[in-house]
C-alpha cells in the first residue's frame, strides 16, 4: 500500500474540492495522480449544525469551505469496537464537538469521503489554533507540499519518456 | 463533485483594496478583512477596523461571544455591502480577535496564496 495512504495531507480547499474521484469499485480520491485517503485542512469555522448523530461545520480556509463531519454515535458501531476503545472515541468526538464554536481557528483531520456529491473530511481530530499565525503556515505549507508533488510527477514523467 | 455549499469562502482582501476600481469592490462579495479596532459602538454593534492608513466599518449585530477591544487586530469573514455613494461596510458572520499576528508575514502569504489559486486555476482550465 502507498504509504500516502495512511498520512494526513496538508490541502488548501481549493486543492481538496478538485480531487479527481474514482467511483467505481473502492472509491478513490487522487492528487496530482496520487492516491490520498486522509486530508489535514486549517481555517475558520464558519457554519456548525449539531444533531443528536454528529456535528457538521465547515471550515474556511481562504481558498474555499471544506465541509467537515464529526460524527457523535459511537455506540451505534457497539459490536464493532472494543468497549474502552469505544467510550474514548465517544467522549473525544464529545469534546471537540464542544470545542468547534463558530469563528475559531480550527486545525482538521480525517478521512476524505463524499457525501450527496461533495467532497468532506470526515473528522478523526480537531485541534483549537491559538495562534493566528499558524494559518499562514498551513498556506505556505500547503502550496509547497502541492507544488512538490507537481514536480515528482513532471520529473516521473520525464524519466519514463 | 458539486457545488460545497452554499456559504461562500470570504476572500481574504486589504483594507486598500475596497475601491470601486477593485475586482473585490462587488455587492454581496464575501470577504475577510483584517484590521486593528479603531472604534466599536456597542449601541449600533457597528466596529471600524483600520490597516494601512483604510478604514472599514464592520456590521457586528450578527455575532457572538466576541469581546471588541481597541487597538486589538480582529478580523472578519462577511459580505461587502456597498451603498449609494459607494460606502462600503462588511456585514460579518464570524469575527475572531487576531493579536499576535504578523500582518506583514500575512500579506507576503496573501501574496503567495493567491498565485498559487491562480495557477491552479489555469492548470485545471488547459
Amino acid at each position: 500500500m502507498d504509504p500516502i495512504l495512511s498520512v494526513h495531507i496538508k490541502l488548501l480547499a481549493v486543492d481538496l474540492l478538485s480531487l479527481n474521484v474514482q467511483s467505481y469499485g473502492p472509491l478513490t480520491f487522487t492528487h496530482k495522480n496520487r492516491p490520498i485517503a486522509r486530508a489535514e485542512s486549517l481555517g475558520v469555522v464558519v457554519s456548525r449544525e449539531r444533531k443528536d448523530k454528529f456535528l457538521k461545520f465547515l471550515v474556511d480556509d481562504g481558498t474555499g469551505c471544506i465541509p467537515c463531519i464529526l460524527w457523535l454515535n459511537h455506540h451505534s458501531f457497539a459490536q464493532r469496537s472494543h468497549p474502552i476503545d469505544l467510550e474514548l472515541k465517544a467522549r473525544m468526538a464529545l469534546e471537540y464537538a464542544e470545542k468547534i464554536q463558530l469563528g475559531l481557528l480550527v486545525r482538521v483531520r480525517g478521512r476524505i469521503t463524499v457525501f450527496m456529491g461533495v467532497i468532506q473530511i470526515t473528522v478523526a481530530d480537531v485541534v483549537l489554533e491559538r495562534d493566528p499565525n499558524m494559518e499562514l503556515l498551513h498556506w505556505l505549507d500547503c502550496i509547497r507540499m502541492s507544488r512538490r508533488y507537481s514536480d515528482v510527477n513532471t520529473l516521473s514523467r520525464q524519466s519514463i519518456s | 463533485m458539486a457545488s460545497s455549499s452554499a456559504i461562500q469562502h470570504g476572500i481574504p482582501a486589504t483594507l486598500q483594496e475596497l475601491e470601486p476600481s477593485s475586482p473585490l469592490f462587488k455587492q454581496g462579495e464575501s470577504l475577510r478583512v483584517t484590521g486593528k479596532l479603531q472604534t466599536y459602538n456597542a449601541e449600533t454593534a457597528v466596529a471600524i477596523i483600520a490597516d494601512g492608513g483604510t478604514s472599514l466599518k464592520i456590521h457586528t449585530q450578527y455575532l457572538r461571544g466576541i469581546s471588541f477591544r481597541i487597538g486589538s487586530v480582529y478580523q472578519f469573514i462577511g459580505e461587502l455591502l456597498i451603498q449609494s455613494d459607494n460606502e462600503v461596510i462588511l456585514q460579518a458572520r464570524v469575527g475572531r480577535n487576531v493579536d499576535g499576528i504578523d500582518l506583514n508575514l500575512y500579506y507576503q502569504s496573501l501574496q503567495f496564496l493567491r498565485k498559487f489559486e491562480t495557477e491552479f486555476m489555469n492548470s485545471r482550465a488547459t
